[in-house]
């Protein structure tokens, strides 16, 4: 009897390595207490950490709808427009962890239709989709 | 759904990691420090693995490497004869003690006060890190090259691992309390001091003895020759990791193999358990530290556990509330990201 294909624990990322450049040991970069101080005890201007916390919520607003747009397309009919004026439709399937390449089916190329194919989103200039 | 582990290559060493080391549990986390041939041990993060700096300035292999409890000093045991102390937050080197061979061992007291070390020259030392003009305290005893010595109860005693045995010594008195023998090389030794355990590797044995008496309380035998073992601190399981390659990870209790691992591309020759058990980290021959989860599926560090599939739909409605910005607010931080594809610089052409 088979056993159940078991899937891989996703990974938010993988560990980061050395920057090949310094020996590391960044002054900003290590020492970020987990728990947070008491408070009073730290001085920041009010303003402007206001500020960039709206800056940062904006961020995270604009890359949630990003992510979520990528989910709208799964398994949608996707024109992409690449280099050299050339365009293309496929049906859109998954993108990869860093959303450097785009796994497709039913590629429609000028040369034919590819069953499967990946996309590298380096060629990619836009896409654009009915959801 | 069933999950398999996911494994996290660290990389950046050059050469075979030969030994490990936790910090204990910090406000910022706890650390992981690498020992390695290419004598650039590397300090991470312990969590996620992620790369923090590297200590630099020994002239050989580094073969042994620890950190002090709060993760402010480290120490390292090297090829070039010495031993040196750093400061793990700046990565200065502190201190260079100079010995009179290899190097193999180190381990910093509670208090990190005193250093021990231990090596070819066949002598455990005492150095006073408050005194480091001072000589270091000499115990000798052993008969061959000190492959690993340890402080334990509570620093009162040194637990020390030449080829073939592995000796206690009171630390007040300097002289040796107990011995045992093995007929096989011991390849690692770690000290649990919740329950005073000894783990011991020899062969394909896992062994477990106490560390104030040096009783035998049990032992377990792999499919292949093991370098290094770690007890988990609830002492529920235990992993273990040799010469085929594989970590093998085993009930405590009832001695049960309950997975194996595949993943290193070289023999495993350290292995250990984060301080607060959620993974543990293996060094290998190929030059590369893993870590891996011990509940395979938790989200911890970098490690995601998957919900159940929601319908797209749903998924394509956005969750973050942000009704202070205007669409105008985002498309201006928008624009701050997008690259002008079109290039208004004519091309130079050859």
């Amino acid at each position: 009897m088979q056993t159940p294909l078991a899937i891989p624990v996703p990974v938010l990322r993988f560990p980061r390595g050395p920057d090949g450049l310094s020996r590391g040991f960044a002054p900003d970069g290590r020492r970020t207490r987990l728990k947070p101080e008491a408070p009073g005890s730290q001085e920041c201007p009010v303003g402007q950490q206001s500020q960039e916390s709206r800056e940062q919520r904006a961020r995270a607003a604009l890359r949630e709808r990003y992510l979520r747009s990528l989910l709208a397309m799964v398994g949608r009919q996707v024109r992409f427009t690449l280099h050299e004026g050339v365009h293309v439709t496929a049906h859109f399937g998954a993108t990869d962890l860093d959303v450097a390449n785009f796994y497709v089916s039913q590629l429609q190329t000028p040369i034919g239709i590819q069953a499967e194919a990946l996309l590298r989103c380096s060629d990619i200039i836009s896409y654009t989709f009915e959801p | 759904m069933a999950m398999r582990q996911t494994p996290l290559t660290c990389s950046g060493h050059t050469r075979p990691v030969v030994d490990l080391a936790f910090s204990g549990i910090t406000p910022y986390g706890y650390f992981l420090i690498s020992a390695c041939k290419d004598g650039k041990p590397m300090l991470r993060q312990g969590d996620t693995g992620d790369w923090i700096g590297t200590f630099l300035g020994h002239k050989g292999a580094v073969w042994g490497a620890t950190l002090n409890k709060d993760a402010t000093k480290a120490a390292t045991a090297a090829a070039d004869f010495t031993a040196k102390v750093w400061d793990a937050v700046s990565g200065d080197e502190l201190m260079t003690l100079a010995h009179k061979h290899i190097v193999k061992t180190v381990d910093f007291t509670q208090d990190s006060n005193y250093l021990l070390t231990g090596g070819q020259d066949k002598l455990l030392r005492i150095y006073d890190l408050n005194k480091p003009e001072a000589e270091p305290k000499e115990i000798s005893g052993h008969t061959s090259g000190i492959k690993k010595a340890l402080w334990c109860s509570e620093d009162k005693q040194i637990l020390s691992a030449d080829d073939k045995t592995v000796r206690l010594w009171d630390h007040a008195t300097m002289t040796e309390v107990k011995s045992l023998n093995f007929n096989m090389s011991v390849s690692s030794m770690e000290y649990i001091p919740e329950g005073e355990i000894l783990v011991i590797t020899y062969g394909r044995s896992i062994a477990f003895h106490s560390a104030v008496s040096l009783d035998p309380i049990k032992s377990f035998e792999a499919p292949a020759t093991i370098n290094s073992a770690s007890l988990h601190p609830e002492k529920e399981f235990l992993v273990a990791g040799g010469e085929d390659f594989k970590l093998y990870k085993y009930d405590y209790n009832s001695g049960e193999e309950l997975e194996s691992y595949k993943g290193h591309f070289g023999p495993i020759h350290c292995v250990r358990f984060s301080p607060d058990g959620e993974l543990y980290a293996s060094g290998s021959e190929d030059g590369t530290l893993r870590l891996w989860q011990t509940v395979v599926g938790k989200t911890y560090g970098l490690w995601k556990c998957v919900l159940p599939e929601e319908d797209s739909g749903e998924l394509a409605k956005p969750k973050i509330n942000f009704p202070e910005a205007t669409e105008e607010e985002l498309e201006e931080i928008a624009s701050e990201n997008s690259d002008s594809i079109y290039s208004s610089t004519p091309e130079v052409k050859a």
